[in-house]
């Protein structure tokens, strides 16, 4: 369901924790540690913020991947919204694959204010992996 | 009269096809609806009858009115396209009568464009039903299981073939379209037709009599019978979607200041918020208000506008897939057994 | 005495002793397979109950409404039943001292589809269960003829574990040995055996049927939500065109926001007018819940807490932590 992959520009969406990931984010910005300018961040208060809806959602409006980064287990900024995360997010995961979605299109990932680096290794990974998997048209709208 | 023999069915659709939109009846998994026919579809004309009625051909679930684009402050508008001919095959009577019934409603003025475009440009080809399902009632309306009055062409079951009946103007182009295939029907073909024509119409069991129920009903709005109805209902809008007859849509907007598109798309009175008004009041506030609202306009409200024609067609297919068996047959019966401004009004 | 002339009686008893001001059972109808919920104020309407092999209504849902209405409801509960009890009660949208319960052991449901298929439906007056056999009751000369009801099931009572209810203040008749016939994560394993794309196109088929009826929605003991968020207008989670893309979210929404408290009971997928295979979505989940997290069955125990609505530390993750 792949279609050509000649000059393709992935749509990243990253739903990033405010308090781990998205300085993580800024870390990696301050540091002038570069990521691809594919991912496009959406910040929300706790990773356990991100409804499945918001993952669909993007897939429907052109995303080709997404993923949602969150403090580390156990440092969850509100105690333990990332443990719930952790649950959910593993069974949406599970249950796209099932109805079809390539799972390397959904990812998740814990990534910490200090850890500038990762976050920009985590993107620029992702990032080759959904430009090596070609455009996502599954569960896209039909405008 | 002429006809066709079943063998040659494929050879027609392949014919009819090349000139038009061909939606018949194609099945899938358990269920029938109609579908664009392609080559190997799984053509099914046995099914009384396709799980969806094929009003969605004329009136799609959801369509777009126009789309709309931003591009450096200039806003453009493009409106949708229009709908090509297209014929359905295999239609049955009372899906016919329920597009007669649509007719009125969407041709009044100022017509629906988008329905009339595609109406007028929309051949109907019906095949009578010899053997009707335990939950048809078309016969209660007044309909013919074996003859669609507002078909464009009528075809007759007899067994190897069809009899094919050109009723209409459009009827009489897709018999010429047809050519060769039709050959001429021997005399004994067409006494048969009698014969089975008398025996679908005994076929229905129901025992309905919508005599007075219209009339009854002008003064039953507040009456206890509801009660006994509505409780059961589960707020899906299974009847209503299912139904050939109902046409409620709503229009919604979907996309960014940039681009998006307006569209409409069926609604159905059984949903809270199709009566859900913007500063919060809710006229039909619980499901005794929705459900006594679907069978007063059915039976009540439209034949009020309609010279006593009542909109229902008798397809049974609410009563087959309601999951609670919120029968409207029994709804009938129910209302035909109370007394005009007897006990029971003024809950 | 039969069990359609029990629950008559247990139902007169209930309403005339005030015990319930209200009694929720199923009642006949004009065909066979109809067996709508009814709803008894007065002892008199009792006798208007009737049990059939169709009595698949789940009564527990309608409590959401008529409790605000009544002091306290009594209703006729199968296995399958109990759990969406337990689940309401779990859920905290009814109190255990507003229900009695009453209790009706069943040795699986009959399915009109199948007796459908095979030739039974026209000229078929009723359908009556004795030991293992159905009897139908036919039009015309024959009378009566017995077949095997394990031919005539439901698909999900041949893949129930719970035949007698799980809780109950009264039963009636004697509890049923019904041993489970069917894997009913046999069809989950074979779409999961599918290449990625194949699934796509699985779902893609059978999801572009549906109509968005919310009948699943409707029917689900489990979606006791006071607001729906596919009812809500602003924002509007999920949009109405009637497009792939919104059916798929709707449909993997719905069966998310049952992860972990589905009580596997089948009627979603029993209501859906289009038959959608919407099980085979829910016991996805089911089967994950279970690898990941350990054995855990929704509706059996109103006090523990659903999988998702918990966490250890110790978890494992569905993803790669790298």
């Amino acid at each position: 369901m792949s279609v050509a992959k000649e000059g393709f520009e992935p749509l990243i969406v990253a739903f990033c924790c405010n308090w781990c990931s998205y300085a993580g984010a800024d870390l990696a910005g301050t540091g002038r540690m570069p990521y691809p300018a594919n991912v496009r961040i959406v910040r929300v208060p706790c990773s356990s913020r991100v409804n499945p809806s918001f993952v669909i959602r993007a897939f429907q409006r052109g995303a080709d991947g997404v993923i949602v980064a969150g403090c580390h287990p156990g440092d969850c900024h509100y105690h333990s919204g990332n443990f719930f995360t952790r649950r959910r997010l593993s069974v949406l995961r599970r249950l796209l694959e099932y109805m079809g979605i390539e799972p390397e299109r959904f990812q998740v990932r814990w990534i910490s204010g200090s850890e500038g680096a990762k976050f920009a290794q985590v993107m620029t990974d992702l990032t080759a992996d959904i430009r090596a998997l070609g455009p996502n048209r599954k569960l896209r709208d039909a405008l | 009269m002429k006809k066709i023999d079943k063998s040659k069915l494929e050879d027609l659709w392949g014919r009819l096809a090349a000139e038009q939109d061909l939606f018949l009846p194609v099945q899938q998994d358990s269920v029938v609806n109609f579908a664009l026919w392609q080559e190997g579809s799984r053509v099914n004309l046995e099914a009384v009858n396709s799980l969806l009625p094929p009003k969605d051909l004329l009136f799609p679930q959801s369509e777009k009115i126009f789309s709309y684009k931003r591009r450096e402050g200039e806003l453009s508008f493009e409106e949708a396209p229009g709908s090509g001919p297209q014929v359905i095959f295999g239609i049955r009577p009372c899906d016919v009568r329920s597009i007669e019934l649509l007719d009125p409603v969407f041709f009044k003025e100022p017509a629906d464009t988008f329905y009339k475009n595609r109406r007028e440009q929309t051949t109907l080809v019906s095949i009578g039903c010899l053997e009707p399902d335990t939950t048809c009632f078309c016969t209660a309306f007044g309909i013919q299981p074996l003859d669609a009055e507002g078909a464009d062409v009528m075809l007759y079951d007899m067994g190897t073939a069809y009899l094919v009946s050109p009723r209409t103007e459009k009827g009489e182009k897709l018999a010429e379209e047809m050519g060769e295939l039709l050959e001429e029907a021997a005399g004994a073909e067409e006494e048969g037709l009698q014969q089975q024509q008398e025996a679908a119409a005994s076929a229905q069991e129901h025992g309905l009599d919508l005599d007075g129920v219209f009339e009854k009903l002008n003064d039953m709005f507040d009456h206890c019978i509801w009660e006994k109805f509505y409780r059961r209902c589960l707020a899906c809008g299974t009847c209503t979607y299912l139904c050939p007859t109902c046409h409620c849509f709503d229009i919604q907007d979907d996309g960014s200041p940039e681009e998006g598109q307006r569209f409409r798309c069926w609604d159905s009175c059984m949903y809270e918020d199709y009566t859900h008004m913007g500063h919060g009041h809710n006229p039909r506030p619980g499901r005794r208000e929705r459900v006594r609202n679907r069978f007063m306009h059915k039976l009540n409200y439209f034949p009020k506008d309609h010279d006593g024609v009542y909109h229902c067609v008798g397809c049974g297919r609410c009563v087959q897939k309601c999951p609670v068996n919120l029968d409207i047959m029994q709804v009938i019966e129910e209302i035909g057994k109370e007394g005009v401004g007897g006990e029971g009004h003024d809950r | 005495m039969n069990l359609t002339e029990k629950m008559r009686q247990e139902a007169a008893q209930i309403l005339e002793s005030k015990e319930a001001d209200l009694v929720i059972g199923w009642g006949g109808g004009e065909y066979y397979w109809q067996s709508p919920p009814l709803f008894l104020e007065d002892a008199a309407g009792a006798a208007e109950l009737a049990f059939s092999p169709f009595i698949v209504n789940n009564l527990a849902k309608y409590l959401l409404e008529e409790l605000e209405s009544h002091e306290k409801a009594a209703l006729f509960v199968k296995g399958c039943d109990t759990r969406g009890i337990n689940r309401l009660l779990q859920d905290h949208r009814i109190q255990r001292e507003a229900v009695l319960l009453i209790g009706v052991p069943c040795a699986g449901l009959a399915d009109r589809e199948k007796l459908k298929a095979a030739g039974y439906d026209a000229g078929l007056l009723q359908v009556e269960r004795q030991g293992d056999s159905f009897i139908l009751t036919l039009e015309g000369e024959e009378g009566a003829r017995e077949v095997p009801a394990g031919e005539f099931l439901l698909d999900k009572c041949l893949e129930c574990r719970y035949p007698n209810p799980l809780v109950y203040d009264r039963l009636l008749g004697e509890e049923v040995q019904k041993p489970r016939e069917r894997d009913p994560m046999a069809r989950v394993r074979e779409v999961q055996k599918k290449p990625v794309d194949e699934k796509y196109a699985y779902w893609q088929e059978k999801l572009s049927r549906c109509i968005r009826c919310y009948a699943c929605r409707n029917v689900c003991p489990a979606c006791n939500c006071r607001e729906c968020i596919f009812d809500q207008n602003a924002p509007r989670w999920v949009g109405k065109a009637n497009q792939l893309s919104e059916k798929q979210n709707y449909n993997i929404i719905r069966s998310f926001h049952i992860a972990g408290r589905c009580i596997d009971c089948g009627e979603c997928q029993r209501a859906c007018p289009m038959d959608i295979p919407l099980m085979e979505i829910n016991r996805k989940i089911i089967q994950d819940l279970t690898e990941l997290y350990g054995e855990y069955e929704a509706g059996i125990d109103p006090t523990d807490v659903p999988p998702l609505g918990t966490y250890r530390a110790e978890d494992p993750a569905g993803f790669s932590e790298r």
